[in-house]
């Protein structure tokens, strides 16, 4: 009984760590999804659904957790000063002119499905 | 540079061209150029960099601002440090925006606000990629957009952006009222019937009249649009490309070097049901043609020739779509370029893009992206470059991590001995007397742009360069 149980935390725990994944997100959660806060909704919207929204534009969309996972790893500060000067096909600030770092960090927090870390 | 179909059949080709070349072929044919230097995100100050699309201009703006109404506007016009830039999606090549004072958004203010008839009255922040499906909702389109979804309306108008069609206006032309917020606070209508040479000196004046915060625009029934993409010999798209631009609602071409062929696109009202694009995949027909330059820019003939054999299967199968005219005129654009592009007289374009084409092959083989060939109705704003007859703009494009200088050295001349008028958003070393020169109504514009803003609040650098040089 104790040994079924433990197998059954460690598969919860994998689930978990891979964010419950079943593939990356279907169009149609590709077009719903969006922060909860609708100051950053809006800025998602106008500067980084485009692009993290589309399949095949060379970006990770948003909540594809395999696509987020190595860039999470370099650390949230990189990726925000990626999003801020632009890196690669990601255009400076994405092209949202009155963002904030922190803004920024909270839309790659949400992206990446890492809001709780 | 919507190629499609075409894209990923001619990707496939130069898979296997590489392929077949071994591993030290797919090492070189893959090879990217280092990300270009990046200006640090913040300053000493704590200022969060502002950067261009592309990447190559760039400030600290003191005071970034988005106003969500018209006297929240002009309180800010009056207040804020200067010089106050308003800035859209920060697709100008040029250094239209950079400030260290205040970056003016006009993001919260968008959305279509009327439909009257065929009249529209919009929000000057509202995105083009917002615009169609916004105008699609009250039946009604855009005559003509330009191909790149992303620009806000404004900045659209302030630097004369445009499509292609011989009968068809750039996006300035299509407007019939302005509203203006002045740095004394004050917002001014106009149109031809009230304040009319604002109403003329407005519509393409690179926010330095005031800021435009509201444009009335004549809109057409939204129809469908039949597309077709078609690769063919470079010399039989300059044998037709008169006659397509006369029978056909919307045509424009790319020359693409080193290849002897040219991709042709052609747009023209239907009934037809819809048969939308798919997936973009231009972005792999310029990986492809990018492969090539690396393996074989030692070499013109044999770089043609492997283009030819990785585009035969291409050549024969023409992409066709039919969709809402907003969804096929404009899209987005995933790889970064910089770009020139001039406005010449109709009758002087196809031969001044044989030159640029010639010259390019002859002097840069590094260059992989097409040039991009269009014709455009003329129309009556002071600083519009299609003021007094018909243009065929010529655009030159490079990778945003390849050199563009050259497009000063080798490029311009070629374009200004045409009698070119340059892009206001795109690259060009022209300064106040040239354009003096090129515009029957610079100085009208001058004194105009002098009486609204005597203390040239919202000049950047650039535009102190060329409005009181």
């Amino acid at each position: 009984m104790k040994g079924t149980v433990r197998v059954a935390l460690c598969a919860t725990a994998l689930a978990l760590l891979s964010g419950c994944d079943s593939g990356p997100p279907t169009p149609e959660q590709l077009a719903a999804l969006k922060p909860a806060d609708a100051r950053l909704a809006a800025i998602y919207k106008h500067s980084c659904k485009a692009c993290h929204a589309t399949p095949g534009s060379g970006a990770p969309l948003v909540h594809d957790h395999s696509a987020w996972a190595p860039r999470w790893a370099k650390g949230l500060s990189v990726l925000r000063d990626h999003a801020i000067v632009g890196f690669q096909a990601m255009p400076a600030g994405g092209q949202c002119a009155v963002c904030t770092p922190a803004d920024y960090e909270k839309l790659i927090r949400f992206m990446a499905d890492q809001e709780d870390k | 540079m919507k190629i499609s179909r075409r894209a990923a059949l001619f990707a496939a080709g130069a898979g296997a061209v590489v392929v077949g070349a071994g591993a030290v072929g797919v090492s070189m044919a893959e090879y990217d150029p280092p990300e270009p230097a990046a200006p640090p995100a913040t300053d000493a100050q704590g200022h969060v960099v502002w950067r261009n699309w592309s990447g190559i201009r760039h400030s600290y703006p003191q005071s970034p601002i988005a106003p969500a109404s018209e006297d929240e506007l002009a309180h800010l016009l009056k207040t804020s440090p200067v010089p106050i830039r308003a800035v859209g999606a920060g697709h100008s090549f040029m250094p239209l925006v950079p400030t260290n004072g205040t970056l003016l958004s006009l993001d919260a203010m968008s959305g279509v606000t009327a439909v009257d008839g065929d009249q529209a009255t919009v929000w000057a922040g509202t995105r083009l990629g917002d615009l169609g499906p916004a105008l699609a909702s009250h039946g009604r389109a855009m005559a003509n957009l330009p191909d790149i979804n992303k620009q806000s309306l404004g900045g659209a108008l302030g630097t004369a952006t445009h499509g292609t069609g011989k009968h068809l206006r750039a996006i300035h032309g299509d407007v019939t009222a302005l509203r203006l917020a002045t740095v004394d606070g004050n917002i001014v209508e106009c149109s031809k019937d009230k304040n009319p040479d604002l109403f003329d000196a407005a519509r393409v004046s690179l926010g330095s009249l005031g800021i435009i915060v509201q444009a009335r625009l004549t809109t057409i029934p939204s129809r469908r649009l039949h597309r077709r993409v078609w690769l063919e010999s470079f010399e039989e798209t300059l044998a037709a490309a008169e006659q397509r631009w006369s029978t056909h609602r919307n045509f424009e071409f790319y020359a693409v070097p080193f290849t002897g062929l040219a991709a042709n696109i052609t747009h023209d009202e239907t009934s037809e049901p819809a048969r939308p694009r798919g997936p973009e995949t231009d972005s792999q027909f310029l990986e492809a043609l990018k492969a090539l330059r690396n393996l074989f820019s030692f070499s013109n003939t044999i770089r043609k020739a492997a283009a030819k054999v990785l585009l035969a299967s291409s050549e024969a199968n023409p992409e066709e779509a039919v969709d809402d005219g907003w969804k096929l005129l404009s899209t987005e654009r995933p790889v970064r370029f910089n770009e020139m592009e001039f406005h010449l007289p109709a009758d002087a374009q196809l031969a001044a893009l044989r030159e640029v084409v010639e010259t390019i092959e002859r002097e840069r083989h590094d260059i992989f992206f097409p040039i991009e060939t269009r014709r455009i109705a003329p129309d009556d704003a002071w600083l519009s470059p299609f003021q007094g007859g018909p243009r065929g703009s010529i655009a030159v494009h490079t990778y945003y991590k390849d050199e563009y200088e050259f497009l000063f050295q080798l490029i311009e001349p070629i374009l200004r001995r045409y009698g070119g008028r340059p892009h206001w958003g795109k690259l060009n070393s022209l300064r106040g007397a040239d354009f003096a020169a090129i515009y029957p109504r610079w100085k009208e514009f001058l004194e105009l742009r002098r009486s609204l803003d005597p203390d040239a609040r919202l000049l950047n650098d650039y535009l102190r360069g060329i409005f009181l040089s």
